[in-house]
Formats: C-alpha cells, sequence, structure tokens
C-alpha cells in the first residue's frame, strides 16, 4: 500500500518538475530575449511576471478554437495530443537523482521507472512527436501547414540517425542500456562522457535542436516562409498543447543532456553525496543546457533548408559514423580491452 | 556583370563553432546591458514647457478665473471643440464663463486657443494622458480645466518669451 504511494509520489513530482519547468521556459524565453535586447520582457503579471504562464494559460483556455473548412477534425484534433504525449512519455524514464533510500526491502530511485532499455525507450518515444506536426500539417487543409509538417519529418528522419548514433557512442563506453547505469559509469576523475565522448556529445547537441524544431532549425515553424509552419491554423488549447509539447521536449532533451554527458545526478569531487545534492546538481545541469537552448535561439540566424539538409546528411552523419566507428576500435583493441 | 567574390573560408571557419561562440559570447555581455524601455506608468514621459498637452484654463491665486467668456478661442478651435456660455459679475473684469467645455475627443491640441486668448486665461498645460471608459466622460467641465496660475507657470512664462520675440526683433 505504502510503495504505491512513494510510486505515486515520485511520478507527481517527476512530472509536476518537468512540466512546471516548461511552463516556465515560456516565461524564461521571453525575459531572456527581452534582456538579450535591452529590453524587460513580462513584468506585470506577479512578482518579476513569474505568474505569466498562468496567465497565457487562462487566455488559452478562453480563445475560441477554429477548426479550418475542410479539414479533417479528428486528425486535427488527434495531432496536439501525439505532440504533447511523446515529450512526456519520456520523462518516466529519466534519473533525476539517484537511490533515494530502502523502503520495504525496494530501493527507491529518483525516476518514474527504471527500465533495463531506457535510452531506447526515450528515443523510440521521443520519435513518435514527429507524427502530430505531419498529422496536424496535413490535417489542417492549409498548404502553409503541409509545408510544415512535410519539413518537420524531413528533417527528423536526417537528424535522428546521427543523434541515435551518439548516443549509440555512449552505449558502447557503458556497456548499458539503462540510463541510471549510464550515469553510474561517469563517476570519477574526468569521468564524464563529454570527456570521453567530445564529438558524440556536439553532435548529440546539434541534433537535439533539430529534434525540438528550436533554432537555428526551426523549419516546420518557419514564419518568413511558412506563416506559422503546421500550426497554423491551431487555436486555442490546442495551439497551446503544441507548445506545451516543445518545450517539454525542450526539457526532456536538456535532462538527457545532462545525463548522457555530464553524470546525470553525480557531484563532482563529492562520490558519496546524498539524494538531494544529487538532485540540485542535475537540476544546475539542466538549467544550464535549457539556458542554451533560449541562449542559441536568440544568437543565430535560422539555417536556410538546403543547409539544414547538407548539415545533416553531408556532414553530421559521416561524422557519427566515424564516431561510432573509431569508438567500437577503442573499445575493441585499445587499452583495457579484453 | 556583378560579380560576386567570395572569400574561401579556412576549416576553422567552416566549421562554424569559434563564430558561433563568439555570438553566444555577444549576446550574453548584452543580458547585463542597461536597458532602454520606459516603464510608462511608473515612469511618465518628460515634459517640459514647451509639451503641448491638454488646454488649462488659468486659476488666479484669489481664486478667480482669468477668462472672461469673449470666446475667441471656441472661434479659434479648429476643432469646435470648446463651448462656452458666459454670465456678467461684480468683478471689475465684469465677465466670467459659466459654462466652459472642451471637448478632450475633438481637441488636436494645436494650441490656437492659446495664442487666440487676450487675457492670458487658457494654456496648453504638460498634462498629455488621457483615458476613461465612455465619451461623455472626456468633455471636460470647468471645472477639470481650472488649473492654479502656479502649476502653469513655466508653460506661461514661455509663451510670453515667445512672444515677446517680435517686439524684441522688431526694427520698425
Amino acid at each position: 500500500m505504502s510503495m504505491i504511494l512513494i510510486w505515486l509520489l515520485i511520478t507527481v513530482a517527476c512530472y509536476g518538475a518537468v512540466i512546471g519547468t516548461a511552463a516556465l521556459m515560456t516565461f524564461a524565453e521571453r525575459k531572456v530575449s527581452a534582456a538579450m535586447q535591452y529590453r524587460y520582457g513580462p513584468n506585470r503579471v506577479g512578482p518579476f511576471g513569474l505568474l505569466q504562464p498562468l496567465a497565457d494559460g487562462v487566455k488559452f483556455i478562453f480563445k475560441e478554437e477554429v477548426i479550418p473548412a475542410g479539414a479533417n477534425p479528428w486528425i486535427f484534433k488527434l495531432a496536439p495530443i501525439l505532440t504533447a504525449l511523446p515529450a512526456m512519455l519520456a520523462i518516466a524514464v529519466i534519473p533525476f537523482t539517484g537511490v533515494i533510500g530502502t523502503f520495504e526491502g525496494t530501493e527507491v530511485l529518483g525516476s518514474i521507472a527504471n527500465p533495463e532499455i531506457g535510452i531506447l525507450y526515450v528515443l523510440a518515444v521521443t520519435g513518435v512527436g514527429v507524427y502530430g506536426a505531419i498529422l496536424g500539417g496535413w490535417a489542417s487543409n492549409s498548404k502553409y501547414s503541409l509545408l510544415g509538417g512535410l519539413r518537420a519529418s524531413a528533417q527528423m528522419v536526417s537528424y535522428e540517425l546521427s543523434l541515435i548514433l551518439a548516443v549509440l557512442a555512449v552505449v558502447a563506453t557503458t556497456g548499458s542500456l539503462n540510463l541510471h547505469e549510464i550515469v553510474a559509469g561517469q563517476s570519477g576523475w574526468f569521468g564524464w562522457n563529454v570527456f570521453s565522448q567530445p564529438l558524440a556529445f556536439v553532435l548529440f547537441l546539434v541534433c537535439s535542436y533539430a529534434e525540438t524544431n528550436r533554432h537555428p532549425f526551426d523549419f516546420a515553424e518557419c514564419e518568413p516562409e511558412l506563416v506559422g509552419g503546421f500550426h497554423t491554423e491551431y487555436s486555442s488549447m490546442k495551439f497551446a498543447m503544441f507548445f506545451i509539447g516543445e518545450y517539454t521536449a525542450m526539457v526532456v532533451m536538456a535532462c538527457l543532456t545532462t545525463t548522457l554527458f555530464f553524470g546525470g545526478y553525480l557531484v563532482p569531487f563529492w562520490a558519496d553525496a546524498p539524494w538531494w545534492m544529487g538532485l540540485i546538481a542535475f537540476g544546475a545541469k539542466t538549467s544550464f543546457f535549457l539556458l542554451l537552448f533560449i541562449w542559441v535561439r536568440w544568437t543565430l540566424p535560422r539555417f536556410r533548408y538546403d543547409q539544414l539538409m547538407h548539415l545533416g546528411w553531408k556532414v553530421l552523419f559521416p561524422l557519427a559514423l566515424i564516431n561510432i566507428f573509431v569508438t567500437g576500435l577503442v573499445i575493441s583493441f585499445g587499452p583495457g580491452a579484453n | 556583370m556583378v560579380v560576386v567574390e567570395r572569400k574561401e573560408l579556412s576549416f576553422l571557419e567552416r566549421i562554424y563553432f569559434p563564430a558561433i561562440l563568439k555570438g553566444l559570447k555577444i549576446t550574453m555581455s548584452k543580458m547585463f546591458a542597461p536597458r532602454f524601455t520606459r516603464q510608462y506608468p511608473e515612469e511618465p514621459l518628460p515634459t517640459n514647457e514647451v509639451t503641448r498637452g491638454q488646454p488649462r484654463l488659468a486659476v488666479n491665486p484669489d481664486d478667480t478665473i482669468r477668462c472672461v467668456s469673449c470666446g475667441l478661442c471656441e472661434a479659434a478651435c479648429p476643432a469646435y471643440a470648446i463651448t462656452i456660455d458666459g454670465h456678467e459679475t461684480e468683478r471689475f473684469i465684469e465677465r466670467e464663463p459659466e459654462r466652459f467645455d472642451i471637448d478632450m475627443l475633438r481637441c488636436i491640441l494645436c494650441g490656437f486657443c492659446e495664442e487666440a486668448c487676450p487675457k492670458d486665461a487658457i494654456y496648453m498645460s504638460n498634462e498629455l494622458e488621457l483615458a476613461d471608459f465612455s465619451r461623455a466622460a472626456l468633455v471636460y467641465d470647468i471645472e477639470k480645466l481650472k488649473r492654479p496660475v502656479s502649476a502653469l507657470q513655466d508653460r506661461i512664462d514661455y509663451v510670453k518669451k515667445i512672444n515677446d520675440r517680435w517686439q524684441t526683433s522688431s526694427s520698425t
């Protein structure tokens, strides 16, 4: 009975933290971009404008829902759910902290679930996310939406390969698909995977920006060419669902970067840190990557579409292949090989 | 024919990362730079005596209004925003306004009433904010227009200076 209660507690805490962070990210995005452009950003709702996401949410709920004529209503309604859901499902395996304690003989871990194939699950689930964009684009009965959806799918296909190959290099060095074990494998001086796999880290970072449809790769919603991209025809809470999906995917990607390359919840130079220290370390590292998402967006201009494909297929993909090949060679024949 | 010669990029330039890092450094440094935005209701717009805001009626220190309801401003007003009814008084100036309405929605802040006034009674104040919930509330009556001379002193001095310019520079 009480074990279920603990699971429930952890589930609520994890989901609350990630979705709360996603909501705060919409606020942080506006605040940071404002600061970079000598402005203040939202500062009227609540202290420092902190209640702005709440006000935006209320606004979205009360807005009129428009379904364009000729649209396929069922797919039109399904698409936002398909965008938001995969990102939220991926939260289930992210290790927020290590062992919290033992309860009735069971170790309570700082993640909702701890499957042996954790990273595979994340990749499988986030890969579904693009269906929301392409279905939404197709069902809207609008040329701009369709083009946005097509671009999203083409971009996902080209970048997911390099992303998975980058992750594969990490999995190969760790020898496990379990996210907790990947974190545990990064202990010690310079044990973080970013030091042993710097190329994989760069590839993963670039591809994660393309995966989450963020600048400089946000072609699915490229305003000057496609009005709003795949969500042009969406309004009200359905549009908000796309928004939530995008920002949750960002938080998940930042969590994954931390977990795979920056030692996850490990505190540097403190091997037996208590679990709450791990939580703080994880939060701090993830916050940096979340800031980086915003920071890069307001620094770099958008790519051109052919440049995007060129970068994905002719630069990142060969690099990822070379990286996984060299990693395999080192593991098989290098120092420490049996 | 225009031939554009593009510089051949070196390897370091072609991998973009040094340039991206440079860009990130610039945006981060701007984050802590002073901000330009005026927080409007808390930080009001700067005004000075040249500001031509809404017209107001000058009231002498002894609480008598300067206006004699001659109607010159009413006639000068290009937007027909001013309506005046006057009546006689026991005072030396003999007349004063009974009703003096300015429809602020019609007023175009041109300052003709100020120029037309022979008794230095109406001045363009530095009050610029105008908002209410109904059109009727924005037709200001005499009580809303009255301002003590001290509040308008800067403008009065300025207008006097401008008008005196013709006297001093004239050679005839």
